[in-house]
């Protein structure tokens, strides 16, 4: 074991920094361009544009220490705005049990950003209990095509998506996770309705998509028919890693303190407050801790293992670490948290803070709900039997 | 010892919780909300046609001459609808300084108004630099001319923007931060020199940031003794805190409820969600904390009832507990909704809403449990 950085591990972060440096957007500069360009440049760095593929399919093969390093600069940095679903949801499903035909059709797309994905997934009546899904797809009796029928819910970004992988019944006999199927099912066509949700934070960024009677040829189906519910699981614990943001939550904490030390209290300031110091320090404790879960969770993914229970572990205290900094932010705006609409009141960063923490809440329910992902710790892990 | 209500209390409890029923269903109050004074001018006519907004004022006054513990049954049953009117700002806040403070010529000429609805007050206390503390104070106030000039600006001043006149403190002596030296005086909102910039805030209600500028007031704009009004900003704030916890208990107890009904209805892995233990066990948390607040509540209420400013540490006590409590059974009704707990579609989100602002006024409960432990 060794903490330190070896000397090609600080040669490449100085290569990263120096990159994320020479890159950075000019706000002279269109921001769209400069975005593709941005990564387009990744890539000539050698796979810097999907630093989560394997080699094979132009990743960079990265030790967990240099994905360590990569996280962290670019944490700090200003990196293009990029959405998971396409890159890092559908991708390894398509690289695992997708047809070679169907890896050259959609994953240029995806790597080159042109392409939005969404993530069907959730039903009204398939949430924790995801394998309870109804929507219904009929083979033809030509076998050429699927006729899709039913809801999904909490479909983040379906407005503005081009495609949704999604899973599907095509068998109700057996066990619930049998006879579910993985369909790629293109947006902009007859039957396809999204409509918008609001939630709490005021922001409408998830929907429902109804499919009615939508025709989905069978060069879309993912894998084998009924087979599904393994790929989506596997995927499920790479959505649930990439949910823990503990890189992100250390820079966030490093604003939270900037952010409280512009809160006057008398002489001193919000930073000098006991009761909200120590609840600083409980937050960089954990996240102390959760970095090194994080990278040994790392360590063993680089030893070939999918990733695993620890997964669990990850998006359980990330999601938690994340929620208590959106308190504390809302804490330090005091009574302007409260404030509501366009016209700026108070401290600059407090209205925000109130629409943040809201959206917050969310995080320990969408990929996975925290209880669920106890139980399977429970089950997988402490090899405990299904409480009752 | 006894904890029932009286034949009155009981009477004003079934009034209001009619009202309650009969016109806060969320759809209602969202588009009531909507409204550019952000409430509904009926509803404001029915409380005043009721008797609840001269709740608090002498029966010399014409009031119904109650206390603190009358405007808890109101409030907790205002918590349970979410209801938008300014009964706070005006018939609690406002009204105490006018009945403790103001002169009897303005009490003749005001208190009549005030329970009528056709003048409704609000407070301006809170400065951007004084956070939570009351005594933190630069709004300025100047002897002239037999009057008083004001400059200086305020924050976050609930319905200031349907206000027709505001309780404002001010420094007429001493350093910003001293007990001593605080005066508080009533002004017109229309007077000239005041600026009321109105905006909503997360819970549907409406606050706004008041400036003023060379304000000139009279001397019998003063409200209790000149340099002294710091007891009286003290004693407003207490029946502030005390009617706001009496509102949280009313939006807890809807939320724990909710999710206990809610938990039961929806079904997953072939169960209901209330069949899990994990589940019942924090539903029992939620309630027992809820049954805590309650305590508390009437524990704090009957204490000022008795014995006014001697007992504010039980009031730092609960405005304390009530932050704590009203964010954990928040959260938790909104986890326990799954994604549906996150839509603005469901009213539990609008209750926790409401909790997070109840925190946020005056004083958090990181800043009532250190005034608690001194």
């Amino acid at each position: 074991m060794d903490v330190n950085l070896s000397s090609e591990d600080l040669a490449f972060q100085q290569e990263v920094r120096d990159f994320l440096q020479n890159n950075a957007h000019d706000p002279k500069t269109d921001y769209a361009q400069w975005r593709l360009n941005w990564f387009e440049l990744a890539k000539a760095k050698g796979g810097w544009d999907v630093p989560k593929w394997p080699e094979a399919f132009g990743g960079p093969g990265w030790s967990p220490t240099q994905h360590y390093i990569w996280e962290k600069e670019t944490a700090v940095a200003q990196t293009p705005w990029d959405l998971p679903f396409g890159l890092s949801m559908l991708a390894p499903v398509l690289m695992n049990y997708g047809n070679e035909e169907q890896q050259q059709r959609f994953l240029p797309d995806i790597r080159a950003r042109k392409v939005n994905w969404c993530q069907g997934y959730s039903e009204p009546n398939a949430g924790s209990d995801l394998a309870n899904l109804k929507t219904k797809a009929e083979l033809s009796e030509d076998g050429t095509y699927y006729t899709v029928n039913g809801s999904k819910i909490w479909t983040t970004l379906a407005h503005i998506a081009d495609w949704i992988f999604c899973l599907t019944r095509t068998s109700d006999t057996g066990k619930k996770q049998e006879g579910i199927t993985f369909l790629l099912i293109p947006m902009h066509q007859e039957g396809i309705e999204v409509k918008p949700i609001i939630t709490l934070g005021g922001a409408h960024s998830v929907n429902m998509v109804h499919l009615t009677d939508v025709k989905v040829p069978v060069e879309n189906l993912v894998g084998e028919e009924g087979k599904g519910w393994g790929y989506a699981k596997g995927l499920l614990a790479h959505e649930r890693t990439g949910l823990a943001g503990i890189s992100r939550s250390l820079v966030a904490l490093d604003h939270l303190r900037i952010q409280a030390s512009g809160v006057k209290r008398g002489n001193a300031t919000l930073l000098d407050d006991p009761a909200y110091k120590s609840k600083l320090a409980e937050l960089e404790i954990d996240l102390l801790a959760t970095e090194f879960t994080e990278l040994r969770s790392l360590a063993s993914a680089a030893n070939g293992a999918e990733p695993g229970p620890e997964s669990s572990i990850l998006k359980l205290k990330g999601t938690e670490i994340q929620q208590r900094i959106q308190k504390l932010t809302v804490e330090a705006g005091g009574i302007y948290s409260a404030a509501w609409g366009k016209q700026p009141v108070g401290h600059s960063f407090a209205k925000g803070g109130m629409a943040g923490y809201l959206s917050s809440r969310a995080y320990t329910i969408y990929g996975g709900a925290s209880e669920v992902q106890k139980d399977v710790v429970a089950k997988n892990v402490l090899g405990l039997k299904k409480a009752k | 010892m006894n904890f029932d209500l009286s034949e009155e209390q009981q009477l004003l409890k079934d009034s209001v919780e009619r009202f309650v029923n009969d016109n806060y269903d969320l759809d209602s109050r969202q588009s009531l909300s909507k409204n550019a004074s952000g409430f509904s001018d009926t509803y404001w006519q029915t409380m005043a046609e009721l008797g609840w907004l001269g709740v608090t004022v002498p029966e010399a006054h014409g009031g119904f001459g109650g206390n603190q513990a009358d405007t808890m049954v109101l409030m907790e049953a205002f918590g349970k609808g979410l209801v938008l009117e300014p009964f706070f700002a005006s018939a609690v806040l406002g009204t105490r300084a006018i009945v403790a403070g103001a002169n009897s010529d303005t009490q003749t000429a005001l208190l009549p108004e005030l329970i009528a609805g056709s003048c409704r007050l609000s407070l301006a206390y809170a400065e951007e630099q004084s956070r939570f503390d009351l005594e933190d104070v630069i709004t300025r106030a100047t002897a002239a001319d037999g009057g008083y000039i004001i400059n200086g600006h305020k924050s976050m001043v609930q319905h200031g923007g349907s206000a027709d006149r505001l309780v404002v403190s001010a420094r007429t002596s001493g350093g910003q931060r001293d007990v001593n030296g605080i005066s508080l005086f009533l002004v017109d909102t229309k007077a000239e020199g005041v600026k009321v910039q109105s905006f909503p805030t997360v819970d549907g209600q409406q606050a706004a940031e008041v400036s003023f500028d060379n304000v000139a007031v009279t001397e019998s704009d003063l409200l209790g003794q000149l340099d002294n009004g710091f007891g009286l900003l003290q004693d407003i704030a207490i029946d502030g805190i005390l009617a706001l916890a009496a509102e949280a208990v009313g939006a807890m107890e809807i939320l724990y409820k909710d999710t206990v009904a809610y938990t039961q209805e929806r079904e997953q892995f072939d169960h209901s969600l209330s069949d899990f233990q994990v589940l019942q066990h924090r539903m029992v948390d939620m309630f027992m904390e809820y049954e805590q607040c309650k305590s508390l509540l009437y524990r704090a209420t009957l204490e000022v009832v008795q014995n006014g400013r001697e007992a504010i540490r039980i009031v730092h006590a609960l405005k304390y507990m009530v932050g704590k409590v009203g964010t954990f059974i928040g959260e938790n009704a909104v986890q326990l909704h799954g994604g549906m707990g996150m839509t603005e579609e469901l009213r539990i989100g609008h209750y926790f809403k409401r909790l997070l602002v109840i925190d946020a006024q005056f004083g958090n409960s990181d800043h009532h449990l250190h005034c608690f432990a001194g």
